[in-house]
């Protein structure tokens, strides 16, 4: 299972908002791909798995996870997914180009942890 | 059934075609029959595709040079901004459009398949879907711009998007300077497929092109 | 240690960060067989009968003798072909008749086996 933190309490609405509606991280926040390693289908690549990077945009609306999509899964719990900024640097050791070079790559909700 | 004298049905070429396209062939026909598609609908979905080529691309990036509010509006959501245009999305994706700037540089890639925005360049060359240019443009992106004869100053970010969801791209390269009084007809010429990538910057008018 | 767990691990169509040479400027006409075939791929996205994930799981599925040897859409209509058998649309005898009887179509050539 994935380390999703727990959603942080709300206002009291009268709507409640179903599982998985409310994002939750936003944008600024310092996240952390996950490490671990699906057999058979996955959209997070190799080279991001364990790396540090920062929330850019939650995009909306939610949706399901198209690592499930892949088997016909077309139903579920809709998450977020987030446009993730990763400096080269962090990713490639010997990175030769500037500091400032950066990748952006959207990340299922349940691939994300706090850093 | 008909003439045995004349040569077969024109919708059967001569040269026997490969096993690949005896496959596509059968699993389309069977589909048909089995009433899972429509023929037609093949057609039709055909005619849209050929409709999609990086000059449509060219026009909504001349557009957004001219135009500063068409401009933001893309930029804030491109797909609605487009289909306002009557250019349909027939996938279920969003479409971010990447500002060049004087600080940024933006190319892209998928280095899991072939995310492509097909819906406004096409379908995409062969380099963008073979191995060295997914290997290596998130990993050392100038190097694979020096390639294509691009080199962005070590002051400027070059920053690569790599499409793994819902979200396609389409890199808005920077107006050439220079050429301020140039029309949207003008303009668009100098916008090609590879800018819109992102691994080449648009082409520079010449000289006679810029006095017209 | 199993040596071949980095063959499960990461998927064959995965190419991020490989060592690779240098880009090579290929383009080619798309055959009207590969725009066909693409056009199939959206058509069956729409209905929701093979989603696109669905598909690019199957191409992944074909492994990396295949995935590495077959072409771009030759990898497609291939890895729509088990799809559809997986999702009971159409079975292998159907296909494989049906592949004969468009071979069939070009008379004087070699056929597919029988």
């Amino acid at each position: 299972m994935s380390e999703v933190i727990g959603r942080p309490p709300g206002p009291v609405l009268d709507v409640v908002k179903a599982e998985g509606a409310a994002p939750i991280f936003a944008t600024g926040d310092e996240v952390k791909i996950s490490m671990r390693s699906p057999v058979g289908h996955y959209r997070v690549p190799t080279f991001i798995r364990g790396k540090r990077g920062r929330v850019e945009a939650v995009i909306e609306p939610p949706a399901i996870n198209n690592e499930d999509e892949g088997f016909g899964r077309n139903a579920g719990v809709k998450r977020h997914y987030y446009r993730i900024a990763i400096p080269l640097t962090e990713l490639w050791p010997r990175y030769a180009g500037s500091k400032s070079d950066g990748l952006r790559i959207e990340v299922f909700e349940t691939w994300l942890e706090r850093s | 059934m008909g003439s045995h004298a004349h040569t077969p049905a024109p919708e059967v070429p001569e040269q026997k075609p490969g096993y690949y396209e005896i496959m596509e062939t059968a699993v389309r026909e069977l589909l048909v029959e089995k009433k899972v598609i429509s023929a037609g609908e093949i057609r039709q979905m055909l005619e849209v595709m050929d409709t999609r080529t990086p000059a449509l691309g060219s026009k909504i990036v001349a557009r957004a040079w001219v135009d500063p509010d068409f401009r933001q509006r893309l930029v804030a959501n491109g797909r609605k901004t487009l289909e306002e245009l009557g250019i349909d999305f027939f996938e279920n994706t969003q479409l971010i459009v990447l500002e060049n700037t004087d600080k940024v540089h933006n190319l892209i890639v998928c280095t899991l398949c072939s995310c492509y925005p097909r819906e406004i360049l096409g379908l995409p060359p062969d380099w963008y879907k073979l191995k060295p240019y997914r290997a290596r443009a998130v990993k050392e992106p100038r190097a694979v711009l020096a390639e294509f004869g691009t080199v962005i100053p070590d002051n400027v970010e070059v920053r690569v998007s790599d499409s793994t969801a819902m979200i396609r791209y389409l890199v808005l390269p920077q107006r050439p300077p220079g050429i301020e009084d140039f029309t949207e007809e003008q303009l668009a010429p100098l916008v090609t497929r590879d800018a819109m990538i992102g691994v080449v910057k648009p082409k520079v008018p010449s000289a006679k092109e810029k006095s017209q | 240690m199993n040596q071949t767990e980095d063959l499960i691990k990461q998927l064959p169509t995965e190419l991020g960060g490989l060592e690779a040479g240098p880009i090579q400027r290929v383009e080619h006409e798309y055959a009207p067989w590969e725009k066909r075939c693409h056009a199939l791929a959206n058509i069956l996205d729409i209905h929701k009968i093979v989603n696109t994930e669905e598909k690019r799981r199957g191409i992944a599925s074909l492994g990396g003798e295949l995935v590495g040897k077959l072409t771009y859409y030759e990898r497609w209509i291939v890895a729509f072909a088990n799809i559809l058998f997986q999702k009971q649309i159409l079975t292998p005898d159907e296909l494989a008749r049906k592949m004969q009887e468009v071979e069939a179509r070009y008379p004087g050539t070699a056929s597919l086996g029988s």
